[in-house]
């Protein structure tokens, strides 16, 4: 569609006092440079499992198996504050599935618990069992998997079949051959996977400890290389910071755009209320590690961090610049007041889910029918996600710009169907 | 993904507030009365019979048709403790309903012995899509104790009824005046965030509709996922699409009633969908894998995007509105 430059005067020229200028390109520069650091984060923390898990494979111990775990949770407090940028950033969004497609039908990768069940109506392959199983057939071809590859995850498993849950790669692929199914149910406490699970010969348990290590090693290196891949598209020169600077009031759009999904859809909705309301602890984001309190507040500090425009590295150092909160300022100083206010709640409501769990209460407990403390502190990070979506929305209409989003839509992509 | 940029219309119409009002009165309230008598009706039947079929079936229809009617305004009462969840689960992509049941079966759990204590199970087991499995799905014809399915049909009719009072209470007494008086402390400050919150709903329920309701059992035509459709078991899939488009239809006439260059192509729009609609001759979209079917499947789906483009694209900067976000957002 077409937008007439005379509509943009008034708010160029509401921006245009000396005092208050905050101009949007550097808004979005600094915008990039905080993907630009919380990737590059990313990747060095994936790089530091990689490190654990040869480590894990070379010699196998407990103590190994622990490092590799303690590795992971280190790794996912960077990545958890890039998911910001995934909705407005198609270049993200598109890449996402292959590091933290969640939720997964683990059967596909290892054994699993009789419990799990068998092929359900969604998936023919949710017990389909990689490691055990070096030939097998998908959708009618043979598959040859006597070696266990990243282009055999990558290409062949990954969503196999057209399924969404079979998720063979990524952060939750890892976790849980790391950590194994958590069958406590309600009950505290992770899974549980023997380090045993890694050891040569007959001190291997649940069989094929090579071809699990394959795995493992596989899909970490694959994790490397595909947040190296992201990482390398923010820096200067890179797509995605090109394609944001294209067009200023679009790349403005984009954080909101960014911001407002994974506050309500994404994170309110689909990964928080949506648990509760189900009562199932599989509903939990990190399921395997019990590690989902804290996926839910870094995601809520990169929605913060971004809107604030500073962001702390995991060295310590910051990176920050003009932000979005200097240009709401600029324009309305009470929105922008009301939008921190709003932020922080939320950041209070997540902490109180952190602390909570950190100190023994599980997600998994709170997700429990009739527990009213958990469901009281998992509706506080709701509550605080939706009342925030409100005051982004107020956003975009103070500053004129309006995301409108279609996903896959043939007619916006052929523009002579829309005036057909 | 794509982003499109607008701008929003400087001067918004200064006929909002009246418009807000005329859709209240007109489309909300009477909607949500005949949910919460039709689920009265429904709740009365089953304490009569829990026999499959006539009478409880019709019941179960008419009780269902309303709910759909109203199911895209998901906000203010629909949303409060879970409402609308409770009242209809869907999508259900790891089969949660199903598995919910056969345990409250298995174990003949005595938290179905009152609507009261059944309303803190999950929402998998409660609502329409739940009773849809025990009134139609054969797997739970004879699954346990007859007494007991019987009272499970009996308990989720009377949590049905009372959610949709609930919602039709809240509406008639408190959340009306809401959305017709915006205020400082209303949940909406001025008609234009009012406005807002009628289009969303208007533009949330046309992408559940095309996304959902028909691209879940389209899958790709490599794919096809006829067991995806909404409300298959009971036949209603294709009926849920025209109920939907009927429904929203009247709410974007309404919304787009200063506007008579928009009311009137958003009217040709969804004519032409719900004609479209009535020639898909497949009630569960049981054929979607049969070419001659998915044809006409898809040209429904063309025919809802192009009423969704006029929404986004002409009413929405006409009203000087954007469709913000909506739980739809996300993967």
């Amino acid at each position: 569609m077409k937008t007439t430059p005379m509509f943009l005067a008034p708010l160029a020229l509401a921006l245009a006092t000396p005092a208050f200028a905050v101009e949007k390109a550097d808004v979005l520069t600094n915008y990039a440079n905080i993907a630009a650091a919380k990737y590059a984060d990313s990747v060095t923390t994936a790089q530091r499992l990689q490190t654990a898990v040869d480590a894990l494979i070379a010699n196998p111990s407990a103590e190994a198996l622990e490092d590799a775990k303690a590795a992971w949770l280190a790794s996912r407090v960077p990545y958890q504050q890039t998911e910001v940028y995934r909705f407005g950033n198609a270049i993200v969004d598109d890449w996402e599935g292959k590091v933290n497609a969640w939720p997964l039908d683990e059967g596909l990768i290892d054994y699993v618990d009789g419990s799990y069940g068998g092929p359900s109506d969604e998936n023919a392959f949710a017990v389909l069992n990689v490691v055990a199983n070096p030939n097998f057939t998908l959708s009618g071809s043979e598959v040859d998997a006597a070696e266990i590859t990243p282009a055999l995850l990558e290409e062949t498993l990954h969503e196999a079949d057209g399924i969404e849950a079979n998720v063979a790669t990524g952060y939750h692929a890892i976790e849980f051959l790391l950590w194994g199914q958590d069958l406590n149910g309600h009950g505290p406490g992770a899974g549980n996977r023997p380090w045993t699970d890694y050891a040569a010969g007959d001190a291997c348990t649940g069989g094929n400890c090579d071809r699990r290590a394959d795995y493992l090693k596989a899909s970490t290196d694959l994790l490397v290389s595909d947040l190296e891949w992201m990482a390398a598209q923010w820096i200067d020169g890179g797509a995605a910071r090109a394609t944001l600077m294209e067009n200023e009031d679009a790349g403005i759009s984009a954080i909101l755009t960014g911001m407002g999904s994974l506050s309500y859809g994404e994170q309110a909705g689909e990964r928080m209320r949506l648990g509760l309301m189900l009562n199932d602890p599989e509903e939990e984001h990190d399921c395997f590690a019990d590690n989902t309190h804290n996926s839910h507040y870094y995601d809520g500090l990169g929605i913060q961090n971004v809107y604030l425009g500073e962001y702390i590295r995991i060295d310590g150092t910051s990176v920050s610049g003009a932000s979005l909160a200097d240009m709401v300022a600029a324009t309305d100083a009470a929105l922008d007041a009301e939008m921190q206010g709003k932020l922080s709640t939320t950041m209070m409501a997540l902490g109180r889910i952190k602390s909570a769990a950190e100190a023994g209460f599980a997600y998994d407990q709170m997700l429990e029918q009739g527990n009213a403390g958990g469901e009281a502190l998992i509706m506080g990070g709701v509550n605080g996600l939706v009342d925030q979506t409100r005051s982004i929305e107020r956003v975009v209409a103070a500053l004129g710009v309006d995301a409108i989003e279609f996903e896959g839509s043939d007619s916006l992509d052929n523009p002579e169907a829309v005036f057909e | 993904m794509r982003l499109i940029l607008a701008l929003v219309a400087l001067l918004p119409l200064p006929a909002l507030a009246d418009s807000t009002r005329s859709i209240v009165d007109e489309h909300i309230l009477p909607g949500f009365a005949a949910l919460a008598e039709t689920t009265q009706t429904l709740q009365n039947t089953a304490a009569e019979t829990c026999t499959r079929g006539d009478p409880l079936n019709t019941a179960y229809n008419a009780a269902f048709d309303a709910w759909i009617t109203v199911s895209h305004l998901r906000f203010g009462p629909t949303e409060q403790e879970d409402r609308a969840f409770a009242l209809a689960f869907w999508p259900d992509s790891r089969g949660a309903t199903p598995k919910a049941l056969s345990r409250l079966i298995a174990n003949a759990d005595p938290v179905a012995e009152t609507a009261d204590t059944y309303a803190e199970v999950s929402i998998a087991a409660r609502g329409f899509f739940a009773l849809e499995f025990l009134l139609y799905d054969a797997a739970f014809a004879d699954q346990g104790d007859a007494d007991y399915r019987c009272q499970l049909i009996q308990t989720i009719t009377a949590d049905i009824a009372a959610v949709s009072d609930a919602m039709q209470q809240d509406w008639q007494n408190d959340y009306a005046a809401k959305l017709i008086e915006p205020s400082a402390d209303s949940p909406y400050r001025t008609p234009a965030e009012a406005t807002q919150e009628l289009f969303k709903a208007l533009n949330t329920g046309l992408q559940f509709t095309s996304e959902n309701r028909l691209g879940r059992p389209l899958g790709t035509f490599d794919k096809p996922r006829p067991n995806r459709a909404e409300a298959r078991r009971s036949a209603r899939s294709l009926r849920h699409v025209e109920l939907s488009l009927t429904s929203l239809k009247s709410l974007a006439l309404a919304l787009a009633a200063d506007a008579p260059d928009i009311q009137e192509k958003l009217d040709q729009r969804f004519t032409k969908a719900i004609d479209v609609a009535a020639r898909v001759d497949d009630p569960s979209f049981a054929g979607v894998a049969d070419p001659g079917t998915r044809i006409k499947v898809e040209a429904l789906q063309s025919a809802v995007e192009s009423i969704r483009q006029a929404v986004a694209l002409d009413l929405g900067p006409r009203l000087g509105v954007s469709v913000g976000f909506n739980a739809l957002d996300g993967d």
